[in-house]
């Protein structure tokens, strides 16, 4: 059970050329793993997470998965606006083949939303929408989460609740912040010019990604 | 083979899930908006089928059956096709889920939209049976109609949606079309009614096959129907072929638009 990058290269057509986001990346996460992706703005971060998350094709190489991944959390996972929580939350749990009602009562006991949860997603402030993301996606639970900095929960007890939950699972984080990949991540790999750098030591990475 | 069994549940799982999603964005919560899917194909195609029977009561079909069952076949045609230009932006965020592809979304929608004038045709007939007596004469050609005008649109709907996509503005040219479409399209003729070399011409529509099939199934012993089904099964496999190949083109686009606007 893992995620294999096998010679991946990706690169965008661009204003004079081509804009490489990755030469030749490969790399192997096990499903225990907790793995944090580094990379400054602009590095092409977020391609590399629609990769792993299957929804764009590299140029050459292959990616082998044989766990099962989430969607990348944090760009938004199709939530319909006119539709309450509950009923997004069936939707994804439908979508998923989870069983419907396990997956609206473990978001209604972890997202904290209290009255709200049957109320349209509209009427949210941007923290309820982004914990009944967050809860959503550990209700389905995948073998491994994709997170793309959505962790902006904060030091709250919804945020302390989710970074325990998400610490006895696979992660892989994409992030420019050394602290939270510190916090959360067993390893890291950093993602500069086009090539990505995997470390077993943290500091290692942290040391590396902050001389960038 | 248990891979294709496999992704075939996968599909449906997909599609389902799709659908009652739209339903409950499209009508609300309240269970008096899915009255709205039946109620406006019904309504257009009732009131038009009441025009024209007030206008000529002396031809040898019943006008309301002849008008008002052939508007709600054209509803379906126009139902999909408007609604094509926007299927991809208002979801694109669904296809951060692995498991949803761009002809899912399609699918899902046209779905709805055939079991909505399914209903209302159904309801139609029926009613008309009740009131005057008369049935169409062969069921089967009807429903046979209904489904190649489904598939017909589908298939087109998948071109429109991918250059809807590419090209920023056609949305309106489409509504436009569909508008300057309807006096051609077969609704309001006969090809028996029209001059030689205007039928030659009607003929090339594949729309106007579907008419005729569906009128052979009304009333088919009253008048000379002209029409080929394999020519509208033609249209029905080529549109699919380029426009699912133009959704897996607009698939990998997407990557790139993102990508620059992030």
């Amino acid at each position: 059970m893992s995620l294999e990058l096998i010679d991946v290269h990706k690169s965008y057509p661009m204003l004079g050329g081509r804009k490489i986001i990755l030469a030749g990346a490969n790399g192997r996460v096990e499903r225990s793993e907790r793995l944090g992706i580094l990379g400054r703005n602009g590095s092409g971060k977020s391609t590399l997470v629609r990769m792993i998350a299957g929804v764009e094709a590299p140029n050459k190489g292959r990616i082998k998965r044989s766990m099962s991944i989430s969607w990348p959390i944090g760009m938004g996972a199709g939530l319909k606006p006119t539709l309450t929580g509950e009923e997004n939350a069936r939707f994804i749990a439908r979508l998923y083949g989870k069983r419907e009602d396990r997956v609206v009562d473990f978001v209604a006991g972890f997202a904290e939303l209290e009255e709200y949860y049957r109320m349209p997603l509209m009427t949210y402030s941007s923290g309820m929408r982004s914990r009944l993301n967050l809860s959503i996606s550990l209700a389905v639970d995948f073998d491994c989460f994709l997170v793309d900095e959505a962790l902006a929960v904060g030091d709250t007890r919804f945020g302390r609740a989710f970074e325990e939950r998400i610490l006895r699972s696979g992660l892989i984080l994409i992030s420019h912040s050394p602290a939270m990949v510190r916090r959360l991540c067993t390893r890291a790999a950093v993602l500069d010019k086009g090539i990505l750098t995997f470390y077993d030591d943290i500091d290692e990475a942290l040391a590396t990604y902050n001389a960038l | 083979m248990a891979l294709v069994l496999r992704g075939a549940r996968v599909q449906n799982r997909v599609i389902v899930s799709l659908i009652i999603r739209e339903l409950g964005a499209r009508f609300g919560r309240y269970y008096f908006g899915y009255f709205w899917l039946f109620i406006e194909p019904l309504l257009f195609g009732s009131v038009i089928g009441l025009i024209h029977y007030m206008r000529d009561r002396a031809t040898v079909f019943g006008p309301f059956e002849f008008f008002a069952v052939g508007y709600v076949m054209f509803f379906i045609f126009r139902g999909i096709l408007s609604r094509a230009p926007t299927a991809i932006p208002a979801n694109r965020p669904l296809l951060f889920h692995r498991l949803v592809t761009l002809p899912d979304i399609f699918f899902a929608r046209h779905l709805i939209e055939f079991f909505a004038c399914a209903g209302v045709l159904a309801l139609m007939l029926g009613g008309l049976y009740v009131v005057t007596g008369s049935f169409p004469e062969s069921p089967i050609k009807v429903v046979a109609a209904l489904i190649l005008m489904t598939l017909l649109s589908q298939g087109l709907a998948f071109i429109w949606g991918a250059i809807a996509e590419a090209i920023e503005g056609t949305a309106r040219v489409l509504q436009v079309f569909t508008f300057l479409f309807l006096p051609i399209g077969g609704l309001f003729f006969l090809v028996e009614w029209l001059p030689g070399w205007v039928q030659e011409i009607v003929l090339w529509i594949p729309t106007v096959h579907i008419f005729e099939l569906l009128r052979d199934g009304q009333f088919g012993s009253r008048f000379r129907p002209f029409y080929d089904v394999f020519y509208v099964i033609g249209w029905i496999v080529v549109t699919h072929l380029i426009g699912l190949a133009a959704l897996r083109i607009t698939r990998e686009r997407l990557g790139i638009e993102k990508a620059l606007s992030s």
